[in-house]
């Protein structure tokens, strides 16, 4: 049978099939594709400006691989005038994070981009692999997710950034909009299909890769010999979420656009005003001057936990009791430095 | 990005199974019976069941009947503005219904009356003139099932409140039929036209030219056969049913259409019609009002002649209604199941919850409790021509931006085409659809039905016919030849011009204008 030929150019010789759109496709065609429907999603949510110092959370992994690539060549072929800085958090997990930043420390030679790296060790004065000795094994990615979202923040203050873009590809977003569904998570549900999330005196957070999908991010990386390490945490009893992952899977095997499908429901609705209502309105961290809806922020409440040695303390309400039944905190308690928005100028230097 | 457990190779990432019940196994609300039930941790007795679940019945249904229906009004002044009309599928959850209706709303017989209170439920003026059970028997739409209508009757016969009106799913490909209720049929049909072209995702819609000896079963197998998906399939059948429910609920002047979706089968339909890009209607899901003319409500869109589609068992879980129906001695018929419909999204949905409620007993109605927490974000005029539901504008739009599919960038691609010499006249379909149901026309899949068949480069074009419900929405397209020769229009709705454009490099270029420093500097 003689080669089919790429469905959109009619020229070359068809190398893959589109998982989002069944097309047969060649190779340059599909960049060409995957790179302006990214670039459709970032004009289309004008989610910069010229002059913008834009921070790439960067793991190593995937996503934020190809993330670091594509932004690096849009910025250039469409000349947005942006200042891209790679910033990549380590956790502190023992085996995990090692490769990968070796990736990062690569992304940095290759795309000539400034690099900053910033340990949970170095600003919460715990790795997670001392957590998970206190915590076991159970809650601790609560612990690993709140303080990663602070450090991100954190870190991209001390680059002077005003914006951070992460790797969220579609199948996270459509796996995140049916997990906050089904555990009745209506602030989050309202906010996670938002391709650009804002808190009052934080930095912006965008998802360029809100559409793109996963299978096609790791076909990006393959024909442009991108190397990454996929590297699955091994902490990671988060049992509800991996129902969600195997069930979406499921789905898109049925009907490939179920993944694009959920995500234009999650745009589609919204939380009813009678139920915003209710919702706590935001504040800041009377300890450390991070967004937070209630007087102490999550980080510093599971911060205190762990060093009070009440590590529930900051996941059940029965272990918040009991750390208020112990009485206030020490003086001498080990705090997350205050938060300082960000400022034209970087406050440390990047590698 | 997600890097969290995967409980399918990590035992550590399954959370240990909750035990079954709180406390003890006596009814927590007799506390004096040993239990009989457990409904979500809470032990019942038999007892203790039945008037719970006639409470939860009543407690959704009896506030929706009027307008005065308010809480703390006296229950008598009770009256609906029509007639009643039930769906029922065979199932258990709708035999239950259909016997707490009868109990709690229809029988009113003199000896009960003459017990109980002034307000007791029993002495309820007459709620509707007339109850009617709708059945709609789908046997014809696949091959080797088998036709229930006589069973059915049988069971609604026990009932003497109930009128038995039975309907057949083909009716909706049957003009005679729908001309019982105003619609005026076409000379010629109305015919689908579905490009196999992968670059596109047009519909058109063109007057069929060989389709008059064609019967109604034959345009339903050939419309469900052209869809490319079995979730494609599975949701049509249930959007031709739905829609000839309460095309029969109005005809029979009724205000009330109530079903028996139970909690779990509501979360099932949440998840599932959320995963089919039915995220607009997530609202319609639990409750709606329907007209068959253009929405033209007031803010509350309540439309005068309207019907209410209400679910009544929307808190009782299927484990309740079949306790129920096991209990109360019920004959339940039972559904005829579908062939392949494994293979769908709703089936998979309902495999996910129904196993996810065995460790989680709450997870259906945390579904449900999230979900009625949930508006659609915009107001929208528009009702999709086939599941006649408040639909989005734009959706081609939004479907072309994130999922390029050509590089060719024709103004106006997708436009209302008339070419008098070769091809009968075609409307683009696709504006007047909403997303969901654009996309169960159009998404594909490599495990599809018709995936194949449209593969074929030999054919360009698939033309199938459509129900005949949709003909009358199409005012512009449909304004011609009637069989009696007029010409007058099919129904005085149908504002909405489909057009819609593309977006061309240039448009693009003005909204990125900002990015580009060499036009700026320009």
């Amino acid at each position: 049978m003689a080669p089919r030929t790429c469905m959109l150019c009619d020229k070359n010789r068809a190398m893959l099939k589109r998982p989002k759109t069944g097309q047969q496709i060649c190779k340059d065609c599909f960049f060409v594709v995957f790179e302006t429907e990214v670039h459709n999603t970032i004009t289309e949510s004008e989610l910069f400006k010229p002059g913008d110092r834009v921070a790439i959370g960067a793991s190593g992994g995937k996503d934020s691989t190809v993330l670091a690539y594509v932004m690096k060549t849009l910025n250039e072929r469409y000349k947005y005038g942006l200042n891209l800085f790679l910033l990549s958090i380590d956790e502190g997990i023992t085996g995990y994070r090692d490769d990968s930043l070796e990736t990062v420390k690569r992304n940095q030679q290759q795309y000539d981009m400034p690099l900053k790296i910033l340990s949970y060790d170095e600003l919460y004065g715990w790795t997670m692999d001392a957590i998970v000795d206190q915590v076991g094994r159970k809650n601790n990615c609560t612990f690993c997710g709140v303080f990663r979202r602070q450090a991100l923040d954190r870190g991209a203050a001390m680059l002077g950034v005003d914006h951070i873009v992460t790797g969220h590809n579609a199948d996270d977003i459509a796996e995140t909009v049916l997990m906050n569904i089904m555990r009745g998570d209506i602030a989050r549900l309202g906010r996670c299909t938002s391709i650009c999330t804002q808190g009052e005196d934080t930095i912006k957070r965008s998802k360029p890769f809100k559409y793109a999908y996963e299978k096609e991010i790791v076909m990006y990386a393959y024909f442009k010999k991108l190397d990454y390490f996929s590297t699955e945490c091994i902490y990671s009893p988060d049992a509800y979420r991996g129902h969600a992952r195997v069930f979406l899977k499921d789905l898109e095997a049925a009907r490939p656009s179920a993944i694009i499908d959920i995500i234009h429901s999650g745009e589609a609705f919204e939380i009813r005003d009678e139920v915003k209502a209710t919702q706590k309105s935001q504040q800041v961290c009377k300890r450390c001057g991070y967004m937070s809806s209630n007087e102490l922020c999550k980080a510093c409440t599971l911060l205190e936990g762990l060093e009070r040695g009440m590590a529930s303390a900051g996941i059940t309400d029965r272990g918040r009791k009991k750390l208020e039944a112990e009485g206030p905190a020490p003086d001498n308690l080990r705090t997350i430095p205050f938060y300082k928005p960000p400022s034209a100028s970087p406050t440390v230097a990047v590698e | 990005m997600s890097s969290c457990g995967n409980p399918n190779v990590e035992a550590d990432a399954l959370m240990d199974r909750k035990p079954k019940f709180d406390r003890s196994k006596v009814c927590v609300k007799c506390k004096t019976n040993p239990g009989h039930i457990v409904i979500r941790h809470a032990v019942y007795c038999r007892d203790c069941f039945f008037p719970l679940v006639t409470s939860k019945f009543r407690k959704v249904l009896t506030p929706v009947i009027n307008e005065n229906a308010a809480p703390g009004l006296r229950i008598r002044s009770l009256r609906a503005a029509g007639n009643l009309t039930v769906g029922f599928s065979g199932g258990s959850a709708s035999t239950v219904l259909l016997d707490l209706v009868a109990q709690n709303y229809l029988q009113l017989d003199s000896e009960a009356s003459t017990k109980g209170g002034k307000d007791h439920p029993r002495k309820y003026e007459v709620i509707w003139p007339e109850a009617n059970l709708c059945y709609v028997e789908i046997s014809n739409a696949f091959q080797g099932m088998r036709d229930r209508t006589e069973e059915i009757r049988q069971v609604v016969n026990k009932y003497d409140a109930f009128k038995f009106v039975p309907l057949r799913i083909e009716d909706a490909f049957d003009p005679d039929w729908w001309s019982k209720f105003g619609y005026r049929p076409l000379a010629s049909e109305l015919e689908l036209g579905l490009s196999c072209d992968t670059t596109t995702d047009d519909i058109f819609v063109s007057h069929s030219q060989s389709s008059s000896n064609s019967t109604p079963v034959s345009r339903l197998r050939a419309f469900l056969s052209s869809l490319p998906t079995q979730t494609a399939i599975l949701s049509s059948v249930q959007a031709i049913v739905r829609v000839l429910l309460l095309s029969m609920a109005r005809a029979t002047g009724s205000s009330h259409l109530v079903l028996g979706t139970t909690l779990s089968s509501l979360s099932i339909s949440l998840i599932s019609g959320i995963a089919q890009g039915g995220g607009f209607t997530v609202r319609e899901e639990v409750q709606e009002e329907w007209s068959p003319a253009a929405v033209e409500g007031d803010q509350s869109g309540v439309r005068k002649g309207s019907v209410r589609v209400v679910r009544p068992l929307r808190d009782i879980g299927i484990k309740e209604c079949a306790a129920w129906a096991w209990w109360a001695k019920l004959k339940v018929v039972g559904r005829e199941k579908i062939p392949h419909a494994n293979q769908g999204i709703g089936a998979l949905t309902k495999d996910f919850i129904v196993g996810l409620e065995r460790d989680y007993p709450s997870t259906v109605s945390t579904i449900a409790r999230t979900c009625g927490k949930l508006a659609p974000k915009d107001t929208s005029r528009l009702r999709c021509v086939l599941c006649q539901r408040p639909a989005q504008p734009g959706v081609q739009e939004w479907k072309s931006r994130i999922s390029l599919r050509s590089f060719t960038e024709t103004a106006d691609h997708i436009q209302l085409l008339a070419d008098a010499e070769s091809k009968p006249a075609r409307l683009a379909l696709a504006p007047a659809l909403c997303y969901a149901c654009h996309t169960t026309l159009t998404s594909r899949s490599s495990r599809g039905v018709a995936a194949n068949q449209r593969n074929d480069a030999s054919l360009n074009q698939t033309s199938v016919p459509l129900p005949v419900w949709i003909a009358p929405f199409l005012k512009d397209f449909t304004r011609h030849d009637h069989v009696d020769g007029s010409s007058s229009d099919v129904v005085s709705s149908g504002e909405e011009v489909f057009r819609s454009r593309k977006l061309t490099t240039d448009d693009m270029r003005k909204e990125i204008g900002e990015f580009l420093i060499e036009e700026q500097a320009m």
